[in-house]
């Protein structure tokens, strides 16, 4: 750490692992409510327990993009943070709007929320993962703002590199692409059609700016490749992502009331998606092959070259399996979806987050480079037994998703959707224990900030390495 | 190092066959001549064009390993896809 | 001499017309095969397109990477000025090109046609667009490569930079030379 007010990013890290332990726990109950239908009913029914699930996703994966460039713009500018003080209390703003507003979820039904919090007065609320109350909706807009000045004037006053500007692009669009939560027409086509210019926009454009650019920033710092060689594939990379992401919301606007032209702007836009990210996996290893040294944090390595691989698969392959129309005609809303929804998520941001926590944590609690032998090998552990369980989540999920188009849509006599769904229950039972799985992953990885943090450092081939 | 000059340096004969090409296209274009002997010999000269560009402006020919074949193994992609396509239409 | 084993320019620029070219391949493939099953349809509204316009422009591209081959010949040689010439030459044709397409799309869109008129007119506007934005990103990178042989920062010793931006270009001129006679004259 080589400026002070980098030391903010502790904050946002910390309250990201937090609540994404929160996720997993949600995730958990929701999973058990798809075996026992009635499981914790009328206390916290399915539809708020999910709302929880994903808002929890989201909030924490943009604690830890924000603890992300409070770390890495002042290392890349090369100056302290305009604010430092701006940024520890925007995130005391930003942690009790989000508490109370997953309190609310839990403690009171819908409507009841709703109308403590004005909904009235201007209705946002209830939209998929735009559930958040209005009031709610503007903290976040706050912060936001608050957040980009401080980013942007550090980034101003600073060195301008390729990867805060990146960044910089990318963080400025899911301030913007969210403005669109607040737009809510009335004809339902153009509710969604706009829904997904925040939620599209988001995963599969700006937020893929945010991950190339913080990968790209983990490989100059552990690999000790030149910058222009790592700047000029973040160049081609979110240059490829703008161009299929950006058309390729069409793969959302098949069936909602849109014009045809986007069943093929969307099929051929969207078919292209996977480009960037198998760039990205190509990228991340050919650097790790060229690098000039060999770093002592290999848990931070290891989550950067998970983050190629499974983004691609996640995002990638996955995505690319139900997105062209013909298939999509089949497959829309069903398990294969929510395949699809999970290793990407997994794949792609959360695993760029643990993979900048990995790397800064250590430099942020003191350390020269990197943690102790021990707690790595701990963290390392935790990286296989979460991301193998995603992997087989993924699995079940799509094999549930597979038989469900099959019996209730594809074959001569379809059945019903309930009956279809006791059908599958087994895979649902599957996902399940997998679900405990991560969830044992999970504590290992927290477990891990705890042990071996007395021991030394992790060396280099038995050398101590300096400062990075 | 001397080449031997054909008056004209290489790319500009590879320009000028280009231009000729491009002629003969617009010419069965402009009169509507149709038909598989029509089409599929403007098509095989947008590939053969495609093939000048690659190794002559693009410098592929001057490229050892596969990198060589990149512009020709997509006009021939390409080129099977359309021709399967308009065959049985033509 | 030996045979170098990469193509001219950063290799970066090549995994990006590989990638390019995979979506106009695609696209092009999805234009004939649809033409397939809508046999009629297409050959009907082909005929409203201007052939005359498309030679002008397939002129254009072509003359464009010419004189775009003209100035990495002449980086080569060590004149910066030369090559800087060349460049501005080939942006005019570039300019040259979008004018008069744009023409093209003004004359269908004062008809009243758009994406959703028919299939054909959905597959002629979304291909040439996506080339059309394909035409103003080389011309933004030609542009810049121009100016900075202008300042010299350009040698016979080191140019990738000329080759980087030449070898895209080229690129979207390969494309156009399917893209005319596949949709403009095939029938």
């Amino acid at each position: 750490m080589k400026y002070q007010s980098q030391k903010v990013a502790k904050l946002y890290f910390i309250a990201a692992i937090g609540l994404f332990v929160g996720q997993i726990l949600f995730g958990l109950i929701i999973g058990a409510q798809y075996i026992w239908g009635d499981f914790l009913f009328p206390t916290l029914p399915f539809n708020q327990a999910r709302a929880v699930h994903t808002n929890l996703l989201i909030v924490w994966l943009i604690f830890g993009f924000m603890g992300a460039a409070y770390y890495l713009v002042p290392e890349e500018a090369e100056t302290d943070l305009v604010m430092p003080w701006l940024a520890k209390l925007m995130f005391w703003i930003f942690l009790a709007a989000g508490a109370a507003t997953i309190v609310g979820y839990i403690v009171m039904p819908f409507a009841d929320l709703a109308k403590l919090t004005q909904n009235d007065l201007f209705p946002t609320m209830g939209r998929e993962f735009l559930e958040q109350p209005t009031i709610t909706k503007l903290g976040i807009v706050v912060v936001a703002l608050a957040f980009l000045a401080n980013i942007g004037f550090t980034i101003l006053k600073g060195r301008k590199t390729v990867i805060n500007l990146v960044l910089l692009m990318g963080l400025t669009g899911l301030a913007v692409f969210f403005l669109f939560a607040f737009f809510n027409p009335t004809n339902i086509v153009w509710d969604k059609y706009y829904w997904w210019w925040v939620v599209h926009l988001w995963v599969e454009g700006v937020w893929e700016l945010i991950l190339g650019s913080i990968l790209a920033f983990i490989l100059i710092k552990t690999t000790g490749v030149d910058r222009e060689v790592i700047e000029k594939w973040l160049y081609v990379i979110i240059a490829m992502t703008l161009i299929t992401g950006i058309v390729g919301t069409g793969h959302h606007y098949y069936w909602i009331g849109t014009p045809e032209f986007w069943q093929w702007w969307g099929s051929i836009f969207s078919a292209l998606e996977p480009i960037p990210f198998f760039m990205m996996t190509v990228f991340a290893f050919n650097m790790v092959n060229k690098r000039r040294r060999n770093h002592p944090n290999k848990a931070a390595v290891l989550w950067a070259l998970g983050t190629a691989v499974m983004a691609f698969l996640g995002a990638g392959v996955w995505g690319f399996l139900h997105t062209l129309a013909p298939v999509n005609y089949y497959t829309h809303g069903t398990q294969i979806t929510a395949a699809h929804g999970h290793m990407a998520f997994y794949g792609a941001y959360v695993m760029i987050n643990l993979a900048i926590i990995s790397y800064a944590m250590p430099l942020l609690r003191g350390r020269e480079a990197a943690n102790s032998n021990k707690s790595q090998v701990l963290e390392m552990w935790s990286f296989w037994l979460m991301t193998i369980s995603i992997v087989f989540i993924t699995l079940f999920l799509t094999a549930a998703g597979i038989l469900q188009v099959y019996l209730q849509r594809f074959s001569d006599n379809p059945l019903p959707f309930m009956v279809v769904q006791s059908k599958i229950e087994l895979f649902y039972v599957l996902r399940e224990l997998t679900g405990l799985v991560f969830l044992a992953g999970l504590i290992v990885y927290v477990a891990s900030f705890f042990v071996g943090s007395r021991e030394p450092e992790a060396t280099v081939e038995g050398e101590v390495v300096a400062a990075s | 190092m001397n080449e031997p000059r054909f008056l004209l340096r290489p790319c500009t004969w590879v320009y000028l066959t280009l231009l000729l090409l491009t002629f003969i296209t617009w010419f069965v274009g402009v009169n509507h001549l149709s038909g598989r002997f029509f089409a599929f010999l403007v098509f095989g000269f947008a590939l053969l064009k495609g093939q000048l560009i690659g190794d002559h402006f693009m410098g592929l020919r001057w490229v050892a390993g596969p990198w060589r074949w990149a512009i020709f193994i997509w006009l021939v992609l390409v080129g099977t896809l359309v021709t399967a396509a308009f065959w049985r239409t033509l | 001499m030996e045979k170098p084993r990469w193509p001219p320019g950063d290799l970066v620029i090549w995994i990006f017309i590989l990638a390019e070219l995979l979506a106009f391949g695609i696209f092009f493939a999805a234009y004939a095969f649809t033409r397939a099953n809508h046999v009629e349809l297409f050959n009907t509204y082909q005929l409203t397109l201007d052939r005359n316009a498309a030679l002008i422009n397939t002129v254009a591209l072509i003359t464009s990477s010419y004189f775009v081959v003209r100035a990495v010949a002449s980086i080569r040689q060590d004149d910066s000025r030369r090559c800087f010439h060349w460049l501005l030459a080939a942006l005019a044709m570039g300019t040259l090109f979008l004018l008069v397409k744009s023409a093209e799309y003004h004359h269908h869109f004062s008809q009243g046609i758009n994406l959703s008129t028919n299939t054909f007119y959905m597959f002629y506007l979304s291909l040439t667009f996506f080339h059309f934005l394909h035409v103003i990103l080389g011309m933004v990178i030609l542009l810049a490569v121009a100016l900075k042989a202008r300042r010299g920062c350009y040698s016979a010793a080191e140019h990738t930079g000329v080759e980087t931006g030449a070898s895209y270009w080229h690129m979207v001129d390969l494309v156009w030379m399917i893209l005319f006679p596949l949709v403009y004259v095939m029938r």
